[in-house]
């Protein structure tokens, strides 16, 4: 019996690692990592290190959403309007008696969650597809931020968001400790609890997934809203860090979350990869931004070179193999 | 005087993901022959065609065409060397009109662009063919199924083949449609066509064809003349053995308790249906495809809408509102297309396994791994899959895969069944193990709802069967009444049905 | 036996051309009724000047709402059409006042074009790579491109063809039209009515026959063309070049395409439907200025009707199952 199980479910193999696309995020990340830190000095350096970990932070936190959705089967086109709310948001929500401003970050927070719950809400009971009602929302958003805040940037001072944008805690910068929790958290989610089960589920065949008992609806309502909270916490992050907000702040956001998303091996086609292919590809994005910031090219060849990476580590690692 | 084949296949064999699907397997179309291709589900018939017309390529063996042979021919070359097929699945375009899906692949042009007075000129002329009396600019998916199967039809005529393949071309026609058919099947053969035709009809096997070719488990157990062979024979030769010797010895169980009852039930194209479901019987569900078999089963299951005046479940009145809630009640669902509905291809057969757990259990809870490695393997050993469980349902054969989309309900022990075409392509000796089962469950005093298109299954099987005809209930025949013959006959709506209900 | 031309054969094309008008009326009759409000808004609407203006307004919404319906008929979407939709702008700023002249400008827009295009189709049908990353990433390349030829707006397009299209003359209008005769023209070719085959079925229409990655590849070529026109219109009306006026086209024309009710899933909709989603979005944007809603409003106003079109069938035919 014993003798059985253990051929059913085979042993852990260094071989297995070699197909598995989290740690092949990783290796390369290191690779980069290394061989820059030689050909450019200062990059290799703890400082400059830690600072591409903090402009991850903000990325890895949205593509949590991102992840979550993308492997349930769906996309969401409105993290990046999401996280300027929160950015905006933070700051106009401002109570007076809410002397750390917690009680602002945390009305904001289930701002977003409720304007993901909104997107799950179209995609599962109006059956929209997601790539149009977050698109939708998106569009919504931008123009109820405008409305409220124009076209000013304006700033935040809350002991909170201090904390978070500079504090160190035995040299870590709170915003990747608070990546690095989260993350931890996404993770024991994703694979250690049958809500996770259920993504996967969800994004390799819906039907068979409601057949089988699994409450489509409600879990599609759930990882949408689970987005717009970690778009959200995004958000609060960057305000954190750049000490203040302003209506645009969070668009670069979206495409980064698909790259890191992608990057780190998950199927854009759904049911399939992890969020821990996702975290070193979140790192790797920065990275590849950072070495083509030191090449000192003019901006058009920093956005060719950007996207060219892209494409060149999707060929390397991203091919869709033959799903039939 | 033998006629040349104008197309031969020698040795071909095949398979996907590492399973076997066509061993060694040649055949010969001639001239003026219409040559019947013969097999249960999953025997490897459509694999077959997939190589002859080259949407596929061999692993070994070669093509001959005209006496040239091809190790790898492309789907042009066939289409160049005249043969055209028929396929099951339709391959037609919506939003398409019919002579648009008639003629695509083929256009007549004129300065590059499509003749459309040309192209309604020859549509019209393989309409004719088929009987299509439609529009020609009629949107293809306006049509209902059987207009469309004759549109495929027109479709491959359309080509002018030397060589026509149709794969189960009769499985959605009316009798009408179906005779219209018979009657240009013999006047292309008059004209020396070779024609493959691939049927479960088996007396119209016998009065159309010439020659069979049997498959069995992908490798040919026939290849000969039908003359002097009978239905019987036919059947003996796809099973492999006398098709009696498949079920297991019939034996009623001892407890008769209803468990489900339903009046004035309506759902899909169910109207007004009274049905009781005891413990510890099979009810089967027969009739032609698609006579709201599926609709009563999804409808029992919440998981499409349905209404009943009275309704009672477990001894729970009303029905279930949604697909958690009837298995809450005690139903499990096997479906009929187990790749689309049944299970999650891409992932473990064990992840596969879980699943109706994972909906169940609160989403944040804990899983314990070496629960479910353990309750896996156990499954597993039940049903007799084999290997390992980490591997990917997809590299499964078509009746293991079966055998995961039945075991992932064993662990929540449901009391009420409902399968839908449980045995369809699934390879002779897990349909065996799966008969086997499903008397055991009843025995067990589970009741079972068993739908199936195959007519035997329900004859040796089960207690009850209900056979289905345009949204109601025809006949309901009660273990001695059953017959194949009866059971035809109420599907057919022939007067015998009346008397047997 | 002789077959009988049926009443009606002779005529399919047209024919065939009035099935897929069905299912439209709702959205056409939805834009007259925007059209009749504008008019009614805005009586200068109806003159020479006023039909050029909104024309004028319309046309690069309805360039790349035809881009991006083409993909979506395949089954492909592109993220990069905004980008596209800049490359053209700059290099027709760049070029037409140089030695080839407008003629040798119009050439190399539509040149890069079809080229990008073309790159994009192939890389992302014959390597199978998914089309919306692919697109993603060439948005990026795209987008350098046009900042490396106009590092910052700039360029110039001649006097007299900037009056032409974008002067007192209705031409935007006459482009649509002539944008539109060309799609019918290509959509009565065996390639590009294959389209929909290789949207809908492509393993069916694989076995038929049908040139699927040729049909898929020219699809992405096509949309380029149409991106890159969109810019040189752009470009034209602002008589200069600027490497990211096309941002905001990526979305709007899936906006306008959606509306215009083309499906994500390939093989579904109209060429027409996805002009006449142009024309309601260009309309309803128009008639929101003037009635006095604060530009940003219109983001807001655009979002609740894009999702009020696309669930508003699911929802009434949900309330029409109900016995």
């Amino acid at each position: 019996m014993n003798q059985a199980n253990h051929s059913r479910f085979p042993a852990w193999s260094p071989r297995a690692l070699l197909r598995n696309r989290a740690f092949l995020t990783v290796a390369i990340v290191i690779l980069v990592w290394v061989v820059a830190g030689f050909a450019k000095p200062g990059f290799g350096s703890y400082g400059h290190l830690r600072y591409l970990l903090e402009l991850a932070a903000v990325i890895g936190l949205v593509a949590i959403g991102q992840t979550y959705v993308v492997i349930a089967g769906g996309i969401d086109l409105s993290v990046g309007a999401i996280v300027t709310v929160s950015a905006v948001g933070v700051p106009l929500v401002a109570l007076s008696g809410d002397g750390s401003g917690t009680f602002a970050v945390l009305i904001i927070l289930v701002a977003a969650t409720s304007i993901g719950f909104l997107n799950g809400l179209g995609v599962a009971y109006l059956r929209i597809h997601p790539m149009i009602m977050t698109l939708a929302m998106a569009t919504f958003l931008q123009g109820v931020l405008i409305l409220i805040a124009g076209g000013t940037a304006i700033s935040a001072q809350n002991p909170l968001l201090a904390w978070l944008g500079n504090a160190r805690i035995i040299g870590i910068p709170a915003g990747v400790l608070l990546w690095a929790v989260v993350s931890g958290a996404a993770l024991a989610v994703l694979h250690a609890t049958p809500f996770g089960a259920r993504l996967y589920a969800l994004g390799a065949n819906p039907l068979a997934s409601a057949l089988s008992g699994i409450n489509v609806q409600a879990t599609t309502m759930a990882v949408y809203a689970v987005s717009g909270l970690a778009a959200g916490l995004a958000g609060v992050l960057i305000l954190g860090m750049n000490g203040q907000g302003y209506v645009g702040i969070g668009d670069p956001y979206l495409l980064a979350s698909i790259a890191a998303v992608v990057l780190g091996g998950t199927s854009i086609l759904g049911g399939s990869g992890s969020y821990a292919g996702t975290i070193p590809g979140a790192i790797l994005l920065v990275t590849i931004t950072a070495l083509i910031t030191v090449v000192n090219a003019s901006a058009g060849w920093r956005s060719i070179l950007f996207g060219s990476l892209i494409l060149l580590l999707l060929l390397l690692s991203g091919r869709e193999s033959q799903r039939r | 005087m033998t006629p040349q084949a104008i197309i031969k296949a020698n040795g071909l064999s095949k398979s996907f993901f590492g399973n076997p699907v066509l061993q060694n397997v040649s055949i010969a179309l001639e001239p003026g022959r219409i040559h019947a291709l013969l097999g249960e589900n999953g025997a490897g018939k459509s694999t077959l065609i997939n190589l002859l017309s080259g949407a596929l390529a061999p692993d070994g063996g070669e093509i001959e065409i005209d006496g040239r042979s091809h190790r790898r021919l492309t789907p042009s070359e066939a289409r160049r060397a005249g043969i055209a097929v028929v396929q099951q699945e339709l391959s037609l375009t919506s939003d398409l009109s019919i002579a648009e899906n008639i003629g695509l692949g083929a256009y007549p042009r004129r300065f590059g662009l499509i003749d459309y007075k040309a192209l309604a000129r020859k549509a019209r002329e393989v309409c004719d063919l088929v009987g299509l009396e439609e529009n020609l600019s009629t949107p293809v998916g306006d049509l209902p199924l059987g207009r469309r199967q004759m549109v495929e039809i027109a479709k491959a005529l359309f080509r002018k083949p030397r060589i026509l393949v149709l794969d189960e071309p009769t499985s959605s026609l009316s009798a009408h449609e179906a005779q219209t058919l018979t009657r240009l099947l013999q006047r292309l053969r008059a004209e020396g066509t070779a024609i493959l035709y691939i049927s479960h009809r088996l007396n119209e096997v016998m009065r159309l064809c010439e020659h069979v070719t049997v498959l069995k488990d992908g490798k040919v157990t026939a290849d000969r003349s039908l003359q002097g062979v009978d239905a019987a024979g036919l059947v003996r030769l796809m099973v492999g053995r006398d098709p009696g010797d498949l079920f297991p010895h019939w034996t009623p169980s001892p407890e008769r308790q209803t468990i489900v009852e339903v009046t004035g039930f309506s759902s899909g194209l169910l109207r007004d249906i009274d049905l009781e479901i005891k413990r510890g019987e099979i009810l089967g569900l027969g009739g032609l495809v698609g006579q709201g078999q599926e609709d009563l089963l999804l409808g029992l299951y919440g998981a499409l809408p349905a209404s009943a005046r009275r309704a009672v479940f477990n001894n729970v009145a009303g029905l279930p509102s949604s697909v958690s809630r009837a298995n809450a009640l005690g139903l499990a669902y096997v479906p009929a297309d187990r790749k689309r509905e049944g299970l999650h291809l891409i992932h473990s057969i064990a992840w596969n396994m879980m699943l109706p757990d994972f909906g169940k259990a609160r989403g944040l809870s804990r899983r314990d791994p070496a629960a479910e490695r353990k309750l896996a393997t156990e499954l597993a050993d039940r049903l007799s899959i084999k290997g390992d469980l980490t591997r990917q349902v997809q590299a499964l054969s078509g009746g293991n895969q079966q055998k995961v989309a039945l075991a992932k309900w064993m662990p929540a022990d449901p009391p009420i069944l409902l399968l839908n075409d449980p045995t369809r392509g699934v390879d002779v000796e897990t349909k065996r193990e799966i008969y086997v089962l499903l008397r055991r469950f009843a025995a067990q005093g589970k009741a079972i709802v068993l739908s199936s298109s195959d007519t035997p299954e329900l004859v040796h099987l089960c207690d009850r069967v209900a056979v289905m005809r345009e949204g109601g209930i025809a006949a309901l025949l009660e273990r001695e009444k059953i017959s194949e013959e009866a059971i035809v006959a109420a599907a057919m709506g022939a007067e015998a049905a009346k008397v047997a209900a | 036996m002789s077959s009988m031309i049926r009443t009606g054969d002779d005529r399919l094309y047209w024919r065939v051309q009035g099935e897929r008008n069905r299912g439209l009326m709702g959205l056409f009759a939805v834009v007259a009724a925007f059209l009749a409000l504008y008019a009614y808004l805005f009586p200068g609407l109806l003159s020479v000047a006023g039909v050029s203006k909104f024309a004028q307004s319309w046309l690069p919404l309805a360039l790349v709402a035809m881009a991006q319906a083409i993909l979506m008929l395949t089954g492909g979407i592109s993220l990069a059409i905004g980008a596209t939709v800049s490359l053209g702008a700059v290099i027709a700023a760049t070029t037409m006042s140089g030695y080839f002249g407008v003629a040798g400008g119009i050439v190399a827009v539509s040149a890069s074009g079809l080229v990008i295009g073309a790159l994009c189709g192939v890389i992302a049908i014959r390597l199978r790579l998914p089309a919306i990353i692919v697109t993603l990433a060439a948005s990026f390349i795209i987008g350098g491109l046009a900042l490396l030829i106009l590092p910052r707006p700039g360029g110039a397009i001649p006097g007299w063809f900037s009056d032409l299209l974008a002067g007192n003359t209705p031409a935007a209008l006459v482009l649509v039209f002539l944008v539109a005769l060309l799609w019918k023209l290509y959509l009565a070719t065996p390639l590009g009515l294959s389209l929909y085959a290789a949207g809908e079925n492509p393993v069916g229409a694989y076995r038929a026959g049908v040139p699927v990655d040729a049909a898929r590849i020219a699809a992405y070529a096509i949309s380029g063309l149409l991106s890159t026109l969109a810019g040189l219109f752009i470009a034209a009306q602002t008589g200069s070049g600027d490497p990211v006026i096309g941002q905001a086209f990526t979305l709007n024309s899936i906006a306008a395409a959606v509306l215009g009710g083309v499906g994500f899933l390939g093989g579904r909709g109209t060429m027409r439907g996805a002009i006449a989603g142009s024309l309601l979005l260009s309309v309803m944007i128009n008639v929101m200025f003037f009635l006095g809603f604060p530009p940003v409003a219109q983001y807001v106003a655009q979002g609740l009707i894009i999702i009020g079109a696309v669930a508003l069938p699911q929802l009434t035919a949900r309330f029409r199952r109900r016995p």
